[in-house]
């Protein structure tokens, strides 16, 4: 009786692991790729047009480094690690960006960008692209990965000695030093690179004038007291060289609006709230933010993640920068990051199937487009578990 | 249940006069449906089947109980994964569950892609399974009882006796062992990755699940002797 049912049983089994398999991506022939019109060969940002828009290119690995201390997102990290290669998609925001660069006219005071756009439409990727140009066409590059990280869950807090009433934070700004340090290592043993004046940081410690800058850099790392001032100097001597036409400049932040926001995270020892202007970092940084210096650009995003949740309210600048932010940044060219446009989710589509991310289903792009409002991170989130 | 029942059941016979409506409510319990009520159809294939058929004429007029929001015409619905997630949900928080089970895809998908991109056999490559709902669906199946354990009191002595159990049976048993192997981890776990990890080996014939109802068959097979106790 048993032996029956079990056969019975088996041959059902059987016949619905048959079914099940429908869909399998395994045991078929591996076809061989066709004209990937998603793909552009162009992997050199220097050389990316209109043309190219809506199309993935690839970050070579060497080149990875400059994004080694922050500058892509968690979230696109942990893609490109399960896709084995770092691809950007070439958008229209980050073309128009590069093209400006390009024509700028660099003895005229600092041209200031504004990107702006919606959660998750890719704005901190665009900020990765111009930064990868910069890398290429080897601007100095000033980058702030995040100031959110700063502003809203900082390592560390202390007062500072040098100012009155004002908060250093120490841990942050000596990894931002690191990272400073890796993205320019190529330029920095220039030897043109000199500071202009004394530093005296106590009674035995002082960086003199005419020491490279890369020891202001490493002063900071090694004495995390110092560190918030040394990126106020930092940021100084950084003004200076471009001035006096030593390099080019590329200031890059991402979360700028975190620097104009009152109700930071920083906290003092009776949990007062430290407005983001008492932190000695803003300083540096609004500095160079100005323009009244040249030889640089500067390309800030404002994003609503890098304020507190209760005030997401709008995506535009004017809002998320607040008075003294617009007054200060302007004037400013603004940039919008869109949503994908039809033929960049197409695209994008193509790429996730090429990277066997998902299986194709009848009709899944216009269910997706639908479902996502064509947002690229939502997509991202959709297309997760298929 | 019971206790509406013979709630309504004291109405009626406090207020006979509204015996109208009672019968309805006796029979149907909580639903919001009359009886005549007919299940949606919300498949994209069985619709086109009926109206192929014509039997779409005969639904086409009687009144319809709308659809349930987890039924969708989307070809990215699986019945078997909603029954899972189902299974998954503790306390009626079927957000979190969805969202476990479909991280848990996720992860299997990293995990099998990662392991796509190591190898460098071509062959090799071409039969690591990709689609976490294909290893979901062998994995389910590699893990069904066909036989389980009863106890049977027969002279004062329970037996442990080996009965054959229903599809339906076999499958949910399958389906909450995956869940309980997923749920005996370590604290720094997450549940949503051990369950992808258990997926993947229960698909491959591997792992604790496997182990489990291979276990349950040996008891049977030593208690054979018992069998007969079924019928007498």
């Amino acid at each position: 009786m048993i032996k029956s049912f079990a056969s019975e049983y088996i041959f059902r089994r059987a016949y619905s692991v048959l079914q099940c398999t429908r869909f399998s991506t395994a045991s078929q022939p591996i076809t061989e790729p066709k004209l990937q019109s998603f793909r552009s060969e162009e992997n050199d940002p220097l050389k990316h047009t209109l043309d190219h828009v809506g199309q993935f290119y690839r970050i070579p690995e060497e080149e990875k480094n400059i994004f080694l201390y922050g500058g892509l997102p968690k979230s696109f990290e942990i893609q490109a690690k399960t896709f084995n290669e770092t691809c950007l998609m070439i958008r229209r925001p980050s073309v128009d960006v590069i093209n400006c660069l390009k024509l700028i006219d660099y003895t005229k005071p600092t041209v200031r960008f504004v990107i702006f756009g919606k959660k998750g439409s890719g704005k901190s990727l665009c900020l990765a692209h111009i930064l990868h140009y910069a890398h290429k066409a080897r601007y100095l590059i000033v980058h702030v990965p995040w100031v959110g990280n700063w502003m809203r869950r900082c390592k560390e807090i202390s007062s500072s000695e040098t100012r009155e009433g004002y908060i250093d934070l120490n841990i942050d700004a000596a990894a931002w030093l690191v990272h400073f340090k890796s993205q320019n290592e190529h330029l920095l043993n220039n030897p043109e690179f000199q500071i202009s004046q004394d530093y005296v940081w106590s009674k035995r410690e002082t960086t003199p004038k005419g020491s490279p800058l890369s020891e202001l850099v490493d002063h900071g790392v090694n004495r995390l007291k110092y560190a918030s001032e040394c990126v106020v100097g930092l940021a100084e001597e950084i003004k200076h060289l471009s001035r006096s036409g030593h390099c080019k400049t590329l200031v890059a932040i991402d979360g700028f609006n975190a620097f104009f926001y009152p109700h930071t995270r920083v906290f003092k020892e009776k949990k007062e709230v430290v407005p983001p202007n008492k932190v000695t970092l803003t300083e540096a940084f609004l500095s160079l933010t100005k323009f009244d210096w040249n030889n640089a650009a500067i390309v800030t995003t404002v994003d609503e993640i890098a304020i507190a949740e209760q005030d997401h309210k709008s995506h535009l600048p004017r809002y998320l920068l607040r008075k003294e932010g617009f007054e200060h940044m302007d004037p400013f060219i603004p940039i919008f990051v869109d949503n994908y446009s039809p033929k960049e989710f197409t695209s994008c589509m193509d790429y996730y199937r090429e990277r066997k991310w998902v299986r194709y289903y009848p009709q899944q792009n216009e269910e997706l487009a639908l479902l996502s409002v064509n947002n690229p991170y939502n997509l991202m989130h959709l297309c997760a578990s298929l | 249940m019971a206790a509406i029942r013979t709630f309504v059941k004291n109405c009626q016979i406090i207020n006979r006069n509204c015996a109208v409506l009672s019968p309805h409510v006796q029979k149907h319990g909580m639903s919001q449906y009359p009886s005549y009520y007919i299940e949606p159809v919300h498949k994209k294939e069985i619709q086109e089947d009926l109206i192929k058929s014509g039997e779409i004429q005969k639904l086409a007029h009687l009144p319809t109980k709308a659809a349930r929001n987890d039924q969708s015409s989307s070809f990215r619905q699986d019945d078997l994964v909603n029954l899972f997630i189902n299974y998954v949900m503790r306390n009626g928080e079927k957000v979190l569950a969805r969202g476990l089970v479909e991280k848990a895809f996720e992860n299997i998908k990293r995990i099998q892609l990662e392991k796509y991109h190591k190898c460098d056999d071509v062959e090799k490559k071409a039969k690591i399974e990709l689609a976490p709902r294909v290893i979901f669906h062998q994995a389910v199946e590699n893990c069904k009882p066909i036989l389980a354990l009863t106890p049977i009191k027969r002279g004062g002595v329970r037996y442990q006796v080996p009965v054959p159990i229903t599809p339906k049976r076999s499958q949910f048993l399958s389906m909450k062992w995956l869940i309980e192997a997923a749920k005996e981890k370590d604290a720094t776990m997450r549940f949503h990755y051990q369950l992808a990890l258990e997926l993947i080996d229960a698909a491959n014939n591997k792992g604790r699940v496997v182990k489990r109802k291979q276990d349950l068959h040996k008891q049977c097979e030593a208690n054979r002797a018992y069998a007969h106790y079924r019928w007498s």
